[in-house]
């Protein structure tokens, strides 16, 4: 080939995607190749600016086989309603009313704490709201030791466990964190962590006995709320990413919070970790459930337990929008909460005032990946300065 | 139900029935869904968005299938359908982008000074470049997803139906109207 290239041939032999003949004439031809370096300079620029597009995921995101059978039960709600965005959250709400409707039951039992730490990681959320319960109808339920026992066993027969998320490794710094959980973790940079540790992901399937449910309701004094059938036998598989928790100061050891022995159930925490601040992040987790699951009826009858009236709890199941909200139940009088804007959403603050072990969380979503700032103190504002300062 | 494809799912217990033809869907399914969620990451900077886009993108080609035949190539339409979408969204997330920018300034200006601000160049750098690509005519931002994706030239081709040699040519128009956009968008900033 004795004619030059063009400079389309010449972006080509930059990427060795010229022909044979082009190649061998580019070798001998000094003109083809003082063009080529101008178009060089050029493509250089742009790919310094697209190489993101190449780098490794910041996320893994789901695995294949989880994502197609998430789709395959996706698709079956197209059926009703062909709108993508209104439909992929509706089975992660309907497992999350489900979840929160259990949640509400096994929070207070100390035995279940460790696997109710478990189910708190489970929304795939935007946004959080904080609804004030009133938690009679629970200390009815855990004042009856033989009440508080069935809950115990509905839970563990309920729960089957596909991967267990191990107890939490140590890491050396943020970039090892990153690259353990799978997805980039933010860390307020003017401040040195007294230890980060990742836990792995893990996944469990909930299937719920409606007989036994409705059984436990009915003895706790609460025969009026009846359960819907949609709930009987119905499979709901959960995948948690790992996590990521960053401790600043004198931390209790992640892996002993474990147990029901940790922090919240001992008195002398607040003296004993007076300076500790945790941050934790995981990616929002996917959940997939059968597409008959009532969402409205369970979250009504959850807030109906914990203490609303039938018409308190329907004007507030209609005020918030399921598709991407977690919502949390607070015991009345136990506890502050209030809005604010951190990282450049909103997100909640909690405050449990005590005298011996004050405790605050704050929880924000962003990007996909939950935050939490908890800490025993009374600073707050150390929690949402953290928050805003995350690079 | 005149004209329906046969449902693939068992609508009781949601598992997944076995025909060739829903295999044929599955195996597509399992062999470009991390590829496809890669690129959507990436494009958008949102897992969740981006995880919503893929599966937008399986939806599509579950439901209107290309055709089979000569040139026949589900991977390429794959990306095709996935880079439109991000595109798409990206141009619709403008506005969600503009705010998001202000309040990354305002961080910014709280950091102390020995604060480096290399992470938020880097993030205001691949914003930058989404909004480039969400300005440019469609067809080329398509190619230069798929390209600096790493895809090769022939499968380019293949996927936007053009002949192999035609890509170094359109390769470089593309990247010199990126490049402009790109200059124009850093410039147009306060």
């Amino acid at each position: 080939m004795s004619k030059h290239l063009n400079d389309g041939q010449l972006r080509a032999a930059l990427d060795g995607e010229l022909e044979e003949a082009g190649t061998q004439h580019m070798e001998s031809c000094s003109l083809c190749k003082r063009r080529q370096y101008v178009i060089q300079s050029q493509m250089e620029q742009a790919a310094r600016e697209l190489a993101f597009l190449n780098s490794p995921a910041p996320t893994k995101g789901p695995a294949a086989n989880t994502a197609l059978n998430y789709f395959h039960q996706s698709n079956n709600n197209r059926k009703e309603i062909p709108m993508l965005k209104k439909l992929l959250p509706s089975p992660l709400l309907r497992v999350g009313l489900a979840i929160v409707l259990i949640l509400a039951v096994v929070l207070s039992v100390p035995s279940t704490r460790a696997l109710a730490g478990k189910f708190l990681n489970l929304f795939r959320v935007q946004q959080v709201v904080v609804v004030p319960v009133d938690l009679t109808g629970m200390q009815q339920l855990t004042g009856n030791s033989t009440l508080g026992k069935q809950v115990s066993e509905l839970i563990s027969s309920s729960v089957t466990t596909q991967q267990k998320p191990g107890r939490p490794v140590t890491v050396a710094d943020t970039a090892k964190a990153s690259q353990q959980a799978g997805f980039t973790v933010r860390v307020p940079q003017i401040m040195t962590p007294s230890r980060i540790s990742v836990e792995g992901a893990g996944a469990f399937t909930i299937k719920v006995d409606l007989a036994k449910a409705q059984s436990l309701l009915n003895e706790a004094g609460r025969p009026d709320l009846v359960l819907p059938n949609s709930i009987n036998g119905a499979d709901v598989s959960v995948n948690i990413p790992a996590s990521v928790s960053v401790a600043y100061g004198t931390c209790p050891d992640p892996a002993a919070q474990d147990t029901a022995s940790g922090i919240n159930s001992n008195g002398s925490a607040g003296r004993q970790y007076p300076d500790c601040v945790i941050l934790a992040e995981i990616p929002t987790p996917s959940v997939s459930a059968p597409a008959d699951l009532n969402i409205a009826q369970l979250a009504q009858i959850g807030l109906e337990f914990t203490g609303m009236t039938s018409e308190e709890a329907a004007a507030f199941t209609r005020t918030v929008d399921w598709t991407s909200t977690l919502v949390i139940p607070l015991p009345k009088n136990a506890a502050t909460y209030q809005q604010v804007t951190v990282d450049g959403v909103t997100g909640t603050l909690i405050q449990r005032p005590a005298d011996d072990a004050p405790q605050y969380v704050l929880l924000w979503v962003k990007n996909g990946i939950i935050y939490a700032i908890s800490s025993l103190g009374t600073n707050s504002q150390q929690a949402v300065q953290m928050a805003n300062s995350l690079p | 139900m005149k004209g329906r494809k046969t449902d693939p799912v068992d609508s009781r217990t949601g598992s997944i029935q076995a025909s060739p033809a829903v295999r044929s869907f599955d195996d597509l399914f399992l062999e470009h869904w991390s590829s496809i969620y890669r690129l959507l990451v990436h494009m958008l900077g949102d897992p969740a968005e981006a995880e919503d886009l893929a599966l937008e993108t399986f939806f599509r080609l579950y439901r209107h299938p290309p055709k089979t035949g000569d040139g026949y190539n589900p991977g390429g339409w794959l990306y095709r359908v996935a880079t439109n979408l991000g595109l798409h969204s990206i141009r619709s997330f403008k506005r969600r982008e503009q705010y998001e920018m202000a309040a990354g300034k305002d961080a910014l200006g709280d950091m102390p000074e020995n604060r480096p601000t290399e992470i938020f160049e880097s993030k205001e750098d691949h914003r930058m470049a989404r909004l480039a690509l969400a300005k440019m005519n469609p067809r080329r931002a398509e190619l230069l997803l798929m390209r600096y994706s790493g895809m090769p030239y022939k499968e380019i081709a293949k996927a936007l139906d053009l002949s192999p040699s035609s890509i170094g040519p359109l390769l470089l128009r593309a990247e010199r109207e990126f490049e402009k956009i790109y200059r124009n968008l850093v410039q147009e900033e306060p």
